[in-house]
């Protein structure tokens, strides 16, 4: 568990941070929840860690006009404690609590997690379901993406190279409106073996609008449409789960198969729809 | 004035919070990878990725070059080193020769293949990955059954069969019993790979002295004296040139009760290049290469009266070995045979086990050690019974019960059980839950279409390992105790605690029986140099064996006192009380600070008795203990995806004679933790080419805290005849009281649905599985 | 572990048969080859870089086309070792006509071994899933 040799370096600004990863063989280095493991058994093996943590500006979480800013560099644990967040985005505190353990959730960051884009990672089904708008910063500028657009396939996200998500941003939840995470989790490493977020509203039981974020079941988290649409025409809850693992290439491995997984998104999709709707009374 | 020590205020059954803790809590002990010396070098191992090969060539030309790399040494090295011995003795056993590194063939991921020495620990990594190893991969078997069928390949070569040994062991007239039986139950039961996990992983620090021609190995080890007897065989160097240090141990389970090639490769190292060399495995190569638990697969049939009445019970075990026989490998299985009968009567049983070599890492003593495998396959067997005859399975437990009067009560495979009521625990556990109340419960639940299961099992165990001729190294202990010339007290022990909190209860024990401050007394342990020699903690003895020495060294020390003080009080009968001899006629007393000083100075000794204030005492126990206890666990199956989760746990455990009652509560607590691992998480998973599916903590699963039940833990006492303590040892008895109760509880929740057996892991998935179609 | 799918090549059998046995097309179409040389017939020595998350690897293997029965399937096994561990995947490649496209429907194995296992089983279905995905996508992409 002993690392290749590397660089350490710490920018002090963006700019500085930027031009440190124009260098094809540098490596951002945010909380180091997946890259220092990786790492420290020799699977990754960058020459140069640009180190974050030193650029200001990162870890603020404020309202803008009707949105939610949150600094790439706020931590898990800075998310799901926010006041701020509990109040006016709630699906996406209930998603950071379900993070790894305490001490991942006080390292680990939400740019560095979805940067990563591990397919089970807890983030992606909410800010999927929040539509949320990411910043990418690059020399050349920075550029917003929604969350459909950023999570691209396994571990492939739009952030290209020498770029950096720099913020993420959610809306402030409209009065009516009812979320929910639910999460089955894999015992051993505590990431997803499914995770849906559910996001609704919801007029005296009629959903006029539905979201819902789906991660875990396959290479990459999405949003599934298909149950959006048979909430929003009045379909029955547990009928419109139903509908998410249509079409679903599901993954398979010692933890769940694919048959297991497919029905667990079923399951949790209505446990996270019931509990959205519950919300939003 | 001495402070005055009434009955009432004895240590023993206090609930002392641990001496150990605050260090170990703090951050302040000191383990093998806290020690630095002056130009030591560092190790690191290159291993095999492939289950089977053979080496076609190794270059370590470019690991040579890189600056920092001192020596790189391969199998053709070490080859005259001692093989990593095995301390089993099994009539016909085959034992493969251990090199310390691999010859010309590799038989598990992870096999050590070269080792690369430089100044620093990551020079050293980074040399290691500069070993060209150039492997021919062979075929590979990493399952006990598949290595038994015809064609499988032969893990050696030399035993195309893969058997390593055969075991029988039979008592009464078995054929009869199964043909006359009224009922007989047959189930094919496993109990999985499991993967020890200790919180520090292996560590080695090797140092040797030129001038002394003296090797001094740091290990985190259970067992610093064996170690040092056969590491020191295995390097030719003679055993009092050898000092085995074991500082701080976080963690063992059994998994370092062990000789490992890695400890004896440091101390050749340390000899070859006269540096200091530390070796600290890596998590990784922990799962690899640290001995697994577990591995069987038993085939049982049991044979009944209608009345519920045991008559026979017959095993056909398979032993997963793994590739190498490393310490006990081979005699675990044998345990599990010696447990076999459980707390019943049944006199009439036959058992047949299978040795199997595989292409994976060793098999060997994980917490509880052969009995957990043994206690599952009984509990498991006897609630079959009760389903297949319809009776209650404590009801049908409580009619096959050896009765209190029985004791010493030998059992059908050779063992002499030496006390037990084992009625009460069970009762008590019914009670605290309130069984009847909770059938009711269950028949309500049903209604409501909820499966929610009452699981129990009633566990015995062979503690405090043990009597010398039934071990393979001498299951005596010794302790010695010395009051300095201050009247401070300074207890060596020849037990190794890694955990089990012995600094606290001995000084407890010394406590009572001197009269003296607890915080007055020092444990010492771990350390070859300076610890006369002791065998080590395993197998639930540190305080059976190693309490019950010190208890005897405490009675001779004793009678020194009192001679001193009979001397210094000018007196032939003196009595000796709360830390002071007294003459009863005259009422004049003196402190045994004041008799330990006039015993080092010595101006005069009472007739016939050397100067000093110290005593020795190695003890054999006459028997190994038996502790026993009923578990019982209440759980419910979410139907939707079969997640099972435990409602209640309790937990009556009798380990005789309670010294501490919070580290007994410690033991028990840690002990279910792991019983819940392996019957609800944990599995070690090879696929069919010998790679270890499982080999690092985010798909190796063991509970968490918030994964973990309350647990309701409630004793009885039940003394043990075999020592003066009373005591019989807790350390295993939470794993061995776990497993069966946890299945049999889910297994109870799905008998609507005709489940009759479950094997562990109880994984969502698998549940899920049988409630889709109704059938295990 | 075991590995299914289907990807849809908008071209004719033949064609993409013919494209799928020419180490040109292999080489441009195989995330991440880097080289591509003949050793035998039908077999190949490979340089490839895995660059996946931040795991980074250089492999040396072989590729292996056997069991050719053109149009319609042949066997297509990847072997690559490095230093972070080992990987092997082989399998059937089945064509057949659908329209004016061609379905390749691949059923094999996916062996890892070494350092790479032990990233988590639950990573190697959707990275051999993404992986064998890239490819048809460049198989797409390459032809003239």
């Amino acid at each position: 568990m002993i690392a290749h040799p590397f660089d350490y370096l710490t920018p002090k600004s963006l700019p500085e941070a930027l031009l440190l990863l124009a260098d094809p063989d540098a490596k951002a280095l945010a909380g180091g929840m997946s890259l220092i493991p990786m790492m420290k058994l020799r699977l990754a093996a960058p020459a140069k860690l640009v180190d974050l943590r030193g650029v200001p500006g990162l870890t603020s979480i404020s309202e803008e006009s009707g949105r939610l800013k949150i600094g790439a560099l706020a931590t898990h644990f800075d998310i799901e404690s926010s006041r701020l967040v509990r109040a006016k985005c709630p699906l996406l505190a209930m998603a950071a609590a379900h993070i790894g353990d305490v001490q991942v959730r006080n390292m680990g960051t939400i740019g560095g997690s979805i940067a990563h884009a591990d397919p089970a990672a807890d983030y992606p089904a909410a800010l999927q379901a929040l539509e949320a708008t990411i910043s990418i910063a690059g020399v050349g500028g920075t550029r917003a993406v929604s969350a459909a657009e950023f999570f691209v396939d396994t571990f492939t996200t739009a952030v290209g190279p020498g770029e950096l998500v720099v913020e993420v941003s959610v809306p402030v939840e409209a009065a009516g409106t009812g979320t929910s995470y639910q999460k089955c989790l894999q015992p051993a490493s505590g990431f997803a073996i499914v995770g849906v977020a559910a996001r609704l509203q919801a007029v005296s039981g009629n959903i006029s609008m539905a979201r819902i974020g789906v991660t875990g079941l396959s290479g990459c988290s999405f949003r599934a449409n298909g149950v959006e649409a048979l909430l929003e025409s009045g379909s029955d809850p547990q009928a419109a789960a139903a509908a998410i693992a249509n079409g679903i290439d599901a993954n398979s491995d010692i933890h769940a198969s694919a048959e297991y997984r497919l029905h667990l998104a079923r399951v949790y999709a209505a446990k996270a729809i019931r509990a959205a709707l519950a919300a939003a009374r | 004035m001495a402070s005055v020590i009434t009955e009432q205020e004895k240590l023993i059954g206090k609930g002392i919070k641990r001496k150990e803790d605050p260090r170990l809590i703090t951050g302040t002990a000191t383990y093998v990878d806290d020690m630095q010396l002056p130009g030591m070098h560092h190790a690191c191992i290159v291993r095999s990725p492939y289950a089977a090969a053979n080496i076609k060539s190794i270059d370590i030309k470019a690991a040579l070059e890189t600056p920092g790399v001192v020596a790189v040494y391969t199998g053709a090295a070490v080859k005259d080193v001692g093989p990593v011995p095995c301390g089993a003795s099994l009539p016909g056993l085959r034992v493969p020769h251990h090199h310390i590194l691999a010859q010309d063939r590799v038989y598990f991921v992870g096999h050590p293949v070269a080792v690369v020495v430089a100044t620093d620990r990551y020079i050293a990594r980074d040399g290691a990955d500069l070993v060209e190893v150039d492997y021919d991969v062979l075929p590979a078997v990493a399952d006990p059954e598949k290595a038994l069928a015809d064609g499988a390949p032969a893990v050696h070569p030399q035993w195309p069969d893969n058997v390593a040994f055969n075991f029988h062991q039979e008592n009464g007239e078995v054929e009869k019993v199964f043909a006359e039986a009224e009922v007989v139950v047959k189930q094919r039961i496993t109990s999985q790979r499991l993967i020890p996990s200790s919180m520090e992983t292996r560590a080695v620090l090797a140092e040797y002295r030129s001038g002394e021609k003296a090797l001094t190995i740091y290990s985190s080890s259970q067992i610093p004296h064996l170690l040092r007897t056969l590491v020191a065989g295995m390097l030719g160097v003679p055993e009092h040139k050898l000092r085995v240090v074991v500082p701080e141990v976080g963690g063992g389970f059994g998994s370092k009760l062990n000789v490992y090639a890695e400890e004896a490769l440091m101390g050749w190292i340390a000899m070859k290049t006269g540096k200091p060399v530390k070796w600290i495995e890596s998590r990784r190569e922990n799962f690899l290469t640290t001995i697994h638990g577990r591995g069987h697969v038993d085939y049982y049939e049991i044979a009944a009266k209608k009345d519920g009445t045991i008559t026979g019970i017959r095993l056909k075990l398979i032993q997963d070995l793994g590739a190498y026989h490393q310490l006990l490998t081979p005699a675990i299985p044998t345990l599990s045979v010696l447990m076999m009968p459980g707390l019943y009567r049944c006199q009439t049983i036959c058992a047949d086990i299978v040795g199997v070599f595989t292409n994976c890492v060793p098999t060997d003593a994980y917490r509880g050690a052969g009995r957990p495998e043994a206690t599952h396959g009984i509990e498991r067997m006897v609630d079959m019974l009760a389903a297949e005859l319809k009776m209650d399975a404590a009801e049908l437990r409580l009619k096959n019960f050896i009765q209190p009067g029985e004791f010493p009560f030998a059992s059908a495979t050779g063992l002499t059980y030496d006390s037990g009521d084992y009625a009460k625990p069970l009762k008590k556990a019914l009670d605290i839950v309130n069984y009847m109340g909770l059938r009711e419960q269950q028949r309500k639940a049903r209604a409501e279409g909820r499966w929610m299961g009452i699981g129990m099992s009633t566990y015995g165990e062979i503690c405090a390992f043990g009597p010398s001729p039934a071990t393979p190294a001498g299951g005596w202990e010794s302790a010695s105790v010395r009051i300095e010339p201050s009247g401070k007290i300074t207890v060596h022990t020849g037990v190794s605690p890694h955990g089990q909190g012995e600094e606290t209860t001995f000084s407890q024990i010394v406590a009572d029986e001197l009269g003296v401050d607890f915080n007055d007394v020092v444990v010492l342990h771990g350390d070859t140099a300076i610890v006369q020699y002791g065998i080590g903690t395993f197998g639930s003895r540190g305080t059976a064996v190693g309490g019950t020495a010190l208890y005897f060294a405490l009675q001779e020390l004793k009678a020194k006192i009192k001679r001193f003080g009979a001397m210094l009080l000018d007196t032939d009968s003196v009595v000796y009380e709360e830390g002071r001899c007294a003459c009863r006629k005259t009422g004049n007393s003196v402190s045994l600070a004041e008799i330990a000083g006039a015993s080092y100075r010595a101006m005069k000794l009472p007739p016939g008795t050397e100067p000093g204030m110290m005593a020795t005492y190695f003890w054999e126990p006459p028997n190994f203990t038996f502790p026993f206890g009923a578990h019982i666990v209440v759980t419910e199956v979410d139907k939707e995806t079969g997640v099972v989760t435990i409602q209640r746990y309790v937990a009556v455990d009798d380990c005789g004679k309670i010294l501490n009652p919070l580290i007994v509560a410690g033991q028990v607590h840690g002990g279910v933790a792991q019983g819940i691992g392996q019957s609800l998480y944990e599995h070690g998973i090879y696929d069919d080419n010998g790679q270890l599916l499982t080999g690092e903590f985010m798909d190796y699963a063991i509970p968490k805290i918030t994964m973990m039940p309350w647990i309701e833990s409630e004793h009885t006492e039940t003394p043990s005849p075999v020592n003066p303590l009373g005591v019989k040892g807790v350390g295993e008895a939470g794993t061995i009281g776990c497993s069966p109760a946890v299945v049999n509880s889910v297994v109870d929740a799905l008998s609507p649905l005709g489940v009759r057996h479950l094997d562990m892991p109880l994984s969502p998935e698998k549940i899920w599985k049988v409630l889709q179609g109704g059938q295990a | 572990m075991k590995v299914t799918g289907s990807h849809l090549v908008p071209l004719d059998r033949a064609r993409v048969y013919s494209m799928l046995q020419d180490p040109e097309v292999l080489a441009a179409c195989m995330p991440g080859c880097e080289k591509l040389e003949k050793s035998g017939e039908d077999s190949y020595t490979m340089k490839m870089k895995m660059a996946l998350a931040a795991i980074s690897g250089q492999f040396d293997g072989k590729v292996s086309i056997t069991d050719q029965n053109p149009p319609g399937s042949f066997r297509l096994l990847v072997e690559g070792t490095s230093k972070i561990g080992f990987m092997k995947g082989g399998g059937l490649l089945t064509l057949t006509t659908e329209g004016d496209a061609t379905c390749v429907a691949y059923e094999g194995d996916v062996q890892v071994g070494g350092t790479l296992a032990a990233v988590g089983q639950r990573l190697i279905d959707a990275t051999s899933k993404m992986m064998i995905k890239r490819f048809f996508e460049k198989l797409i992409a390459v032809q003239p």
